[in-house]
């Protein structure tokens, strides 16, 4: 047993702070794609629903709806997105409403 | 909630119908890195002694039995945590196997979405079920440079 | 074998050869294919034209080549395919329950994923009800001293959901089975209609912990029918991950079987090693369990080469270290020693694979015998202990964290790289294979005309390996056992259920 206990001894403490501190390993996570609402048109909108897989993604007229509750953050819209979309780095998603995880992004119906 | 739970809460969890990732980011709860009875959480065994029901898995139908029956062995108050895209219903759709959000067939009063949740993320939503920690998702941002100044 | 089958005999580009045979020749192509100790891998059913089509996948090992035997069902039956090769028996249920056609003679069949209480109408491949059918599932009784212990199917903490029936006199464990209803999800019925891309997605999920190793076998089966050549340093890519995979399940079942053995401190320790695998892991292609690497044509994801050349060794060290902690203490070895014994034999008529079927002689790698992708290329060194038992299983596992160490050192010195090929639009189906870390993993898929999945037959390690559980379990063991047995063939309900 003493083979366990010495290894214990030579470890040290790994435990992470959270919630006290964040890890800094949690930015390589994949998380929830956020939006660059100047270049993001109807068109571009509807190729990012039409590459999610988990049906996050909605279009509702003049909005897009992102469900982060459904969201597997699986990056296929960031992919196709040319840049419109990246990586939220959001991963503290929790919470006791369902209706928050739905976010509504206003598109833009011009390019500028 | 706090009051109630904030020193010391025992865990029940049940699988219906998951990929078997959320369970594997669940068992490493308990491991150092993340060690949840620092924070008085406790895995128990049994329905009897839970207080809290993480449940995994988008509802298989052939399951509901067994889930409720889980539900009504825990003893008052209780809370139910959905973990994961699929009890959210971000992976399977409903179809004559699966209800495809927990909501159909439990109260669920905790949402932890991700594929997996990382076990930061399923620490947080259990510190936000107990009332421990403020619930973060209301504040973020989804969208960059609304008004037109941002980084991009 | 009868000239006719000799002509419908075709080799496809993938190495797979092709037979179409009758429904008369059937049973004697299976008794020769038996005979000359050809392993059967997997055996499905596939509407076609409104018609039932069977196939039979044969691995001729130590022959690189897989062997495709199929045949349209005309009439009601077919010949009682697990009399002569037993792995058959699984698959020949599966088949009853999903398309309503029963082998001829009057076996007693197993429950698989229909539930008991599920209504005529529950949804399945393809199944036209009889009018007066027979109760589908062999009675049970349990009757003499023995009594049946139900498990499940909520288990323990962190553990999937599975039933298992113990029929015990006591303490000693006389016979157990499985339900695994519970978890079925009907992906493959899920999958028709589908674009492979789209597809992928659902086959990651359908066994999570396999992720790599199932989709790389769905999208070999798919670049097979596009006739797609993936870059070389892509492929090597893939078998990073694949690797990377492979680790990080070792570590876990070595975590197990500590929780399992009672050693918590063990357990601990290898549950460092195992986040610290999952962190390289999202470090090095951005994600904990490898979801979203593979596409159809390519890598979509990663990888970050100076990330796994600064920690890989580290993190793999740290499993090493574990392991050789296990092996000095005793109250661990003994308890894994002799316990949950898979003899040589049943191995082999069961059709195992993986770490499962290496640890009872078994000499088996699809990355060795199959070489495909990057392994066309590398020498995989494959571990065989002959015991049986936990610990040969165990000692397997350690072995191949050593292969795989260095495969992905060979591997990242050639190059690495993330890149995917378009596949152009084509019709047709294709075997694919893998090894992942539960042993090999086949897809079976076929394209119609626009590309969509006309139906896509997964058949992870884990569907495999189940099968073996309740012999091992019954090997002289007693109920503390059967956790540390079910840690040592880390297998998943997933996998199996789909």
């Amino acid at each position: 047993m003493a083979v366990w206990f010495l290894r214990g001894l030579r470890r040290g403490v790994i435990t992470t702070r959270y919630p006290k501190a964040i890890d800094s390993w949690t930015a390589s996570l994949p998380t929830p794609p956020a939006f660059d609402a100047r270049r993001l048109t109807p068109a571009v909108a509807d190729r990012l629903v039409d590459v999610c897989p988990s049906g996050a993604l909605i279009r509702d007229y003049e909005w897009l709806v992102l469900d982060l509750g459904a969201c597997t953050a699986c990056g296929r819209c960031i992919a196709v997105s040319r840049g419109v979309a990246r990586s939220s780095g959001a991963f503290e998603l929790s919470t006791t409403e369902r209706g928050r995880l739905i976010k509504r992004i206003r598109l833009r119906d011009d390019v500028r | 909630m706090q009051s109630l739970f904030g020193r010391s809460l025992h865990i029940r969890t049940i699988d219906t119908g998951s990929c078997a990732v959320c369970e594997s980011e669940i068992r490493l709860l308990a491991a150092p890195h993340y060690d949840l009875h620092r924070l008085g959480f406790f895995f128990t065994p049994s329905p009897r002694h839970a207080d809290l029901l993480l449940v995994t898995g988008p509802a298989v139908r052939a399951f509901d039995q067994a889930v409720k029956k889980t539900y009504l062995a825990m003893p008052e108050p209780k809370i139910v945590v959905a973990v994961g895209a699929c009890p959210l219903g971000g992976v399977y759709s409903e179809d004559a196997f699966v209800h495809g959000s927990l909501e159909e067939v439990l109260p669920v009063d905790v949402f932890i979405p991700g594929c997996p949740p990382s076990p930061l993320a399923l620490l947080q939503g259990l510190l936000v079920a107990v009332g421990r920690l403020a619930e973060k998702v209301d504040a973020l941002s989804f969208v960059d440079d609304e008004a037109g100044t941002g980084e991009w | 074998m009868s000239r006719e089958i000799e002509a419908s005999r075709y080799r496809a580009n993938d190495g797979v050869e092709y037979l179409r045979v009758g429904m008369a020749e059937v049973e004697g192509v299976v008794e020769d294919m038996t005979k000359a100790g050809t392993r059967l891998a997997d055996l499905f059913g596939s509407m076609e034209d409104e018609e039932l089509v069977i196939r039979l996948v044969y691995g001729r090992e130590p022959e690189p080549s897989y062997a495709v035997v199929q045949w349209p069902v005309r009439g009601g039956g077919y010949p009682p395919l697990s009399e002569v090769a037993p792995a058959a028996f699984v698959e020949e249920c599966e088949i009853y329950e999903q398309f309503g056609l029963k082998c001829s003679g009057a076996k007693g069949l197993n429950r698989l994923v229909v539930p008991p209480h599920a209504a005529p109408d529950f949804p399945r491949l393809a199944h036209r009800p009889g009018r007066q059918a027979p109760p589908p599932h062999a009675p049970h009784y349990v009757t003499g001293e023995a009594i049946e212990f139900p498990v499940g199917p909520v288990r323990g903490v962190g553990q999937e959901s599975l039933y298992m029936g113990l029929v015990t006199s006591g303490e000693e464990l006389i016979d157990l089975y499985l339900m695994v209803w519970h978890k079925h999800r009907g992906i493959e019925r899920r999958l028709q209609q589908l674009r492979p891309q789209q597809a992928l997605f659902l086959v990651e999920r359908a066994e999570g912990l396999s992720a790599v190793g199932n989709s790389w076998a769905f999208c070999r089966a798919v670049e097979s029918i596009t006739d797609v050549m993936v870059p070389e340093a892509v492929e090597r890519t893939r078998a990073v991950a694949l690797e990377f995979e492979r680790i990080y399940n070792h570590a876990a079942s070595l975590a197990a079987l500590c929780q399992a053995t009672s050693l918590t401190v063990g357990q601990a320790q290898a549950e460092v090693a195992l986040e610290e695998l999952l962190r390289l892991n999202a470090a090095a292609f951005g994600h904990r369990y490898l979801f979203g690497v593979l596409a159809p044509g390519g890598v979509t994801r990663g990888p970050d080469v100076g990330v796994i050349r600064e920690r890989f060794t580290m993190a793999v060290d740290e499993l090493r270290r574990v392991a050789a902690a296990l092996r000095s203490t005793n109250s661990f070895m003994d308890r894994v020693e002799v316990c949950g014994v898979v003899s040589i034999d049943d191995a082999r008529r069961l059709g195992l694979v993986g770490p499962v079927a290496r640890g009872s002689g078994q000499d088996l790698d699809t990355r060795r015998d199959h070489p495909y992708g990057a392994y066309r290329d590398c020498r995989v060194e494959v571990p065989v202990r002959t015991a049986g038992d936990c610990l040969a299983r165990m000692e397997v596992i350690l072995a191949e964290v050593e292969t795989s160490a260095a495969l992905v050192t060979e591997l990242v010195q050639a190059g690495l790289r993330a890149g995917s090929v378009d596949l152009p639009p084509a019709a047709g189906a294709a075997l694919g294979w893998c090894e992942s870390p539960r042993g090999e993993s086949l897809v079976w898929v076929s394209l119609d005309r626009e590309g969509r999945i006309r139906r896509a037959r997964l058949r992870p390690a884990s569907a495999r390996n189940w099968r073996a559980f309740d012999d091992a379990a019954r090997s002289r063991n007693v109920f503390t056992d059967i956790p540390i047995i079910e840690a040592s063939f880390w297998l998943t309900v997933a996998g199996f259920a789909r």
